[in-house]
């Protein structure tokens, strides 16, 4: 049995920013995750640390919170933002009426704006419509969230916390009416393990609600389910949004050597049992294209989707409904932190933790906004020159991946998940999407003695069908040809179709 | 620009084109083949799947191109084959009515129809014990897979000092290398009965060398097929276009189709695009074989698929969400469907061309996945149509 004195559930952003905020307040804890780091709402959104410009006219409270946090992330997480500035780009048809509430409401937020010709914003994003009526500037940045999430978990541990990945929450422990502590289950071998602790914070997403009932109370929740498309060209170096009201398609972000496309919004049931439709590749496509014309030309190589935990409210539009936060105090030692966005992460750890530590009766004031994310120096590094001294390594060609970075992974995490190598490496994110690497990583952790062949070739049955999920509804053009192409080796070459 | 006259002109150099092609001009007549580049043969096993996912390979399933080539022709077709293979100095072994069983990367069982003689003692429930020899630094080939899946197997691993299937295949020609090879072999005393090595033991003349190391061990040996780029895919694809040209066979190769003339209902002459002079080829027949979505004869937008050189109509199984099943194990999905329609001369449906025919992947219903059918297809069909065209040129 391990005793502390705070269980965090959920190793989204919430949740590991709120592990950063208590180990530099000096509290003990612990955070459980049931997969790996950003396994949910954090790790499927399109990567944007909004501006809050999206925000401005219908939400002006959550506009200002981004633009604030805005500011501070730029400063305290510079190895995993990219400030790329972003556009709204007006194009023919779209109000000129609604451009002018927007350029007010920023204002009034405290966002600042620059209103572009169309040509003058050309020649920022040469890719961009040219038909554009005009764009305005706001300080979006594009943000890594999974890096993110690591460097808060790492103050963390490196403070004394503990953290559990691949663990999952299964029962929350009661007495005499309130949460004592949590039982987690070790997702790769099934063991219990017990924690007891003062309180508990529920930040597991779109989850809330089931962790919150297992303490006896519940959370009033809305999931909207948002679906994304990646282009493997980076075609434009700016955010690009669409200066009209929130709708579906309307925002292209930047990120490594690719761009995310968004988003739709579908109220849905199941976390669990989310999937995305071929339609709404087809929306996000074209209207992305409407905003670059060459997305349409460009090669899509996977699409995804994340359930967004909503506030619940009256509106069945889960547009309308506030991207704010709400921090429940279930008066039973549980804390459920609701709703919030990537962007305001750290505001939603800053309020938790200040309740939290008045229970415990705690002195202690909130450092997050200042200290720059530790751990920042060392995640830099892995560049390109680097990567290349060892060609005859790579095993993954599309990222450049070499054999020595997957084992140095796979000793150091000890880990049975591929998951957890392809987050750290990038190994697999490229177009072929782990097709041909994912063999090559397995094998290494199977001569590392890691994994015995049955479980490695489990492991790679279940990454396969995991793959196809996301690729299935964008094939067409040349990622339905390598799509056949990898059918073909695993199928036909490999014999691995069903009769296993 | 400069002109080329034939009678046949084949679209297309996978193995179904060059099957075409090399029936053809064994049979006197003046044939060009045409093709952007190597083709994805060269990524195959080098087997010749005819109906893999079949106990009784000859029973043609119904409504598949198979039953438009019939039971004869493809018997006669893989025989023509193996002799253009003994031929070339690479034959083939097995038989058209049975299939063989091979051992692949991970250890399981894939089923074939002819196999290169480098994998015919490659049977995975042959009794006995197996040793498997890997090289340091492969990319693809793990042995503990197999050997946790075979009783009675090990493995070791040989430093070649190149990691690549082509590097290592390369080294093997050269004689200092496979004699450094066969001592360490020798060395390792391999108690086992037979070798397994992954398909590289050369480029040219693997049948020597695996011989060669058979002899010195006193050990059964055979290759195991690996992933792209495959070895024996290559040696394949090399043999066939060597026979080719050795024909007479004119190969027009790193050039694309740009453009074609249809008079009175008959194709007249292609044009190749070239950096400098364009070429005009022209046929009395015409072949296309340019295959299905991999190699590149047909091509999907969001919600259609043209043939890519003469934009003939393609049969689309359904709306894209209809193309592909949920599960990715399960085999067929509707899209193997799509491809040209052929009639019971290998000329397409629904288009005025009449002196144009179709063979291999590109035809609607193939299903090479499904059915496991890959090569089987192409060079029955490859043969049919060439038949068809030589009706049409005598």
């Amino acid at each position: 049995m391990i005793r502390t004195d705070v269980v965090i559930i959920g190793g989204g952003a919430t949740g590991c920013g709120i592990a950063r905020d208590l180990a530099l307040r000096g509290v003990h804890h612990y955070l459980v995750e049931k997969g790996d780091f950003a396994n949910g709402a954090t790790g499927a959104c399109h990567g944007l640390l909004h501006s809050g410009a999206r925000y401005a006219v219908n939400d002006p409270e959550a506009a200002r919170e981004c633009i604030s946090e805005n500011a501070i992330l730029r400063k305290i997480a510079r190895k995993c933002v990219e400030v790329t500035g972003g556009l709204f780009v007006r194009l023919p048809g779209d109000s000129k009426k609604y451009r002018d509430t927007f350029l007010k409401s920023c204002e009034e937020a405290g966002i600042s704006t620059d209103v572009l010709s169309a040509s003058r914003a050309l020649d920022l994003v040469p890719d961009l419509n040219p038909a554009i009526e005009e764009a305005v500037t706001v300080p979006d940045c594009s943000i890594d969230p999974f890096r993110l999430c690591m460097l808060n978990a790492f103050t963390s541990r490196h403070k004394g916390g503990g953290i559990l990945i691949h663990h999952k929450v299964v029962d929350v422990i009661r007495e005499k009416g309130r949460c004592a502590g949590v039982k987690v289950e070790d997702c790769s071998t099934s063991h219990i393990k017990e924690i007891r602790a003062k309180i508990i914070i529920n930040a597991s997403g779109a989850w809330g609600d089931t962790v919150a009932r297992m303490g006896g109370s519940g959370v009033p929740m809305t999931l909207s389910k948002g679906s994304l498309i990646i282009s493997n060209h980076r075609l434009t170096n700016m955010v690009i949004n669409r200066l009209r009201p929130p709708s579906d398609g309307d925002i292209i972000v930047p990120n490594e050597a690719v761009c995310l496309a968004g988003t739709t919004s579908i109220p849905v049931d199941d976390p669990d049992a989310i999937e995305v439709a071929p339609h709404e590749v087809d929306i996000v496509a074209t209207q992305a294209e409407q905003m670059i014309p060459r997305f349409g030309a460009t090669r899509i190589i996977r699409a995804y989707t994340g359930v967004r935990p909503l506030l619940k409210a009256a509106s069945s539009d889960s547009r309308s409904i506030s991207r704010g936060y709400r921090i429940i105090d279930h008066k039973n030692g549980m804390y459920s932190v609701m709703g919030g966005k990537l962007s305001t992460y750290r505001l939603m750890a800053e309020k938790t933790v200040d309740a939290v530590v008045r229970e415990l009766g705690i002195k202690a004031h909130c450092r997050t906004a200042e200290i720059p994310l530790e751990g920042q120096e060392e995640l830099s590094g892995y560049p390109l020159s680097k990567r290349l001294k060892n060609i005859e390594g790579v095993v993954c060609e599309c990222e450049l991946v070499d054999r020595d970075h997957v084992e140095r992974v796979v000793n150091s995490l000890g880990t049975q998940y591929i998951g957890d190598i392809q987050h750290r490496t990038r190994l697999g994110m490229g177009p072929c999407q782990g097709g041909f690497c994912t063999y090559r990583a397995l094998g290494i952790m199977l001569e590392t003695g890691r994994m015995s062949p049955e479980e490695s070739i489990r492991t790679l049955r279940q990454f396969l069908q995991r793959r196809f999920r996301g690729i299935r509804p964008a094939l067409w053009g040349d990622q339905l040809r390598e799509e056949q192409l990898v059918e073909s080796i695993y199928l036909g070459i490999l014999g691995m179709g069903r009769a296993e | 620009m400069s002109v080329y006259e034939y009678d046949a002109v084949i679209i297309g150099g996978g193995a179904s084109g060059l099957t075409a092609s090399l029936y053809l001009s064994s049979h006197g007549y003046k044939t060009a083949l045409i093709s952007k580049g190597d083709p994805v043969c060269c990524l195959s096993t080098g087997c010749i799947d005819v109906l893999g996912g079949s106990d009784t390979p000859l029973d043609l399933p119904e409504g598949h191109p198979y039953t438009l080539v019939g039971r004869e022709t493809l018997t006669e077709a893989l025989s023509f084959f193996m002799e253009i293979m003994a031929h070339a100095g690479l034959p083939y072994v097995g038989e058209p009515g049975r299939n063989r069983r091979i051992i692949t990367p991970i250890g399981t069982t894939k089923n074939t129809g002819l196999v290169p003689c480098t994998m015919a003692e490659a049977d995975p429930a042959e009794a006995g014990h197996l040793h498997v020899v890997s090289f340091k630094g492969i990319k693809d080939f793990y042995p503990s897979y197999i050997t946790s899946r075979i009783r009675n197997s090990a493995f070791s691993v040989f430093d070649a000092k190149v990691g690549t299937t082509l590097g290592i295949a390369t080294r093997f020609e050269d004689n200092a290398f496979l004699d450094a090879f066969i001592s360490w072999l020798h060395d390792l005393e391999i108690p086992h009965d037979r070798i397994a090595v992954p398909a590289v033991l050369g480029l040219e003349d693997p049948v020597s060398v695996m011989e060669k190391i058979s002899s010195a061990t006193g050990r059964q040996v055979f290759e195991i097929p690996t992933l792209p780029p495959s070895i024996p895919g290559m040696r394949l694809f090399r043999a066939l276009k060597r026979s080719l040209q050795a024909k007479g066979g004119h190969l027009y190769w790193g050039r694309e189709v740009s453009s074609f003339e249809c008079q009175a209902g008959r194709i007249e002459a292609v044009t190749l695009s070239t950096t400098g002079r364009p070429s005009r080829v022209e046929g009395k027949v015409f072949i296309l074989s340019t295959g299905s979505f991999v190699s590149g004869g047909l091509l999907a937008s969001r919600d259609r698929v043209k043939e890519t050189v003469f934009g003939l109509p393609v049969f689309v199984p359904g709306e894209r969400k209809d193309w592909f099943n949920a599960d990715f194990f399960a085999a067929g999905h509707a899209i193997e469907k799509a491809g040209i329609e052929v009639d019971d001369t290998f000329r397409p449906k629904f288009s005025k061309m009449n002196n144009l025919f179709a063979c291999g992947s590109i035809l609607a219903r193939s299903e090479v996945l499904k059915y496991q059918c890959g090569h089987g297809l192409a060079i029955s069909t490859g043969m049919a149509a060439a038949k068809m065209c030589e009706g049409m040129l005598s």
